[in-house]
């Protein structure tokens, strides 16, 4: 067993060194657990849209329960005209989800503990939200910066709050979800590594805290799956309906 | 304090190989950034597609036909209840129907039947008196018959009594007027 508790987080190749314009793309075990992540998702919504019932079956219900979830999540935080955006909001909910909890199986990879994996998708949402904002408002969506009620005097620095606030908008949308799955993985590590110094008189101790904190975690990893998902959607909210 | 943190991150994210080999954090090494953001790109996308184009679809189909069979299994509930609501109220109208039906005719027949009776009784009555007349005609009649023939016999008798004492024969005609005065004032007793 590895003693460094961030020894988990390593990212080594799998298979063959793949170099496109000199740049390192080969297959991870970073990788190799989106794609199981990606798969189980896939997997999962194959069997819960297989059978069309109308008496569903356990998965179909399961499936049916996280559309309409998704769907009541968007329609309360962004209303009716965040609808196009639905598969988008689904597939990223399900993806972080199902990653955060293939992560907490014993011996496997987090994904979303990696903090770009997660810039990446707070990066792409915050140009997309972005994007959308000005399609829709053009340059009126500026107005998004000078919340109206605000005396004069304070204008100006509330204004530069404002952008700061939305310009941080990717880094705290990925900051949340890497430190969350990190500090979580990394604990379970040190209360692991404990049962193991303390041996059979000490180790329930720890033992123990693993138990709750591996029951934590997984909780942990539902809600930040749910956090990304509905900050996305509160992003989305501000960029299609642009009130204050 | 976001904008703090992402400071902090950037100032990590420019200087990473020192921080992390100082951190031990293998996150920061960006030796697999660019691989991991390329198989993320790549099997996000792939997800995204195949969730938007088949499976979303499908459950949005299913959940809609679920809704519809629901919607239209209550209208047809609705439907049959307000039929069979009325079935009743027809039922109800036949039978009050019948119920009225039942009772004139109990009317009419208890009427005629009555009027029969009447009718027979009357008829019976008439006849009675009849037979009642022809008897009481023949009752005169006998009674007449027999004033005549008692007549004769007290004549007879009259004269075979006189014969006897007297021994004369007395006429015929002279007695048979004294029995006919006699009779004539005794009769209206036995009339």
């Amino acid at each position: 067993m590895a003693s460094n508790p961030m020894e988990q987080f390593t990212v080594y190749r799998i298979g063959p060194e793949i170099k496109i314009a000199g740049i390192d793309l080969s297959f991870t075990n970073a990788s190799l657990f989106m794609v199981i992540s990606a798969s189980i998702v896939l997997l999962f919504l194959f069997l819960g849209s297989k059978e069309k019932k109308i008496i569903p079956n356990k998965i179909q219900l399961i499936s049916e329960m996280f559309y309409k979830f998704v769907a009541k999540m968007i329609s309360d935080t962004a209303g009716p005209k965040a609808k196009p955006y639905f598969p988008f909001i689904f597939s990223l909910f399900m993806f972080v989800l199902f990653c955060n909890m293939v992560g907490m199986l014993p011996y496997s990879f987090t994904v979303t503990s990696h903090i770009i994996v997660t810039l990446i998708l707070a990066l792409f949402i915050f140009v997309a939200v972005t994007v959308i904002g000005f399609i829709k408002h053009g340059f009126k969506y500026l107005s998004i910066f000078v919340p109206s009620g605000v005396p004069a005097v304070l204008l100006p620095l509330i204004t530069i709050i404002e952008i700061i606030s939305y310009l941080s908008r990717p880094v705290s949308l990925s900051v949340r979800l890497f430190a969350n799955m990190m500090a979580g993985h990394t604990m379970l590590k040190v209360f692991g590594g404990f049962v193991v110094s303390l041996g059979i008189l000490g180790g329930w101790l720890p033992l123990s805290f693993s138990v709750a904190l591996t029951g934590l975690e997984i909780l942990v990893a539902f809600l930040q799956a749910y956090v990304f998902a509905i900050l996305t959607c509160i992003y989305l909210n501000d960029a299609l309906n642009l009130h204050h | 304090m976001k904008s703090v943190l992402g400071s902090v991150i950037a100032c990590i994210a420019i200087d990473t190989n020192l921080f992390a080999a100082e951190a031990g954090m293998p996150q920061l090494d960006p030796t697999y950034w660019a691989s991991q953001a390329f198989w993320l790109i790549l099997v996000f996308v792939i997800l995204y597609i195949s969730i938007s184009k088949f499976y979303l679809p499908k459950i949005k189909s299913n959940l809609v036909n679920r809704e519809n069979k629901i919607s239209k299994d209550l209208e047809d509930a609705n439907d049959l209840k307000e039929k069979s609501d009325s079935k009743i109220k027809e039922y109800e109208i036949i039978l009050e129907n019948a119920k009225r039906e039942v009772s004139k005719i109990h009317f009419e027949s208890k009427n005629n039947l009555d009027k029969n009776i009447q009718l027979k009784k009357e008829e019976m009555e008439k006849e009675i008196e009849k037979e009642i007349l022809k008897a009481q005609k023949e009752i005169s009649d006998l009674k007449k018959s027999s004033i005549s023939s008692i007549q004769n016999i007290s004549k007879n008798i009259a004269s075979d009594i006189i014969q006897n004492i007297s021994g004369d024969k007395l006429n015929e005609s002279s007695i048979k007027a004294a029995v006919e005065e006699i009779s004539k004032k005794n009769i209206n007793r036995y009339l």
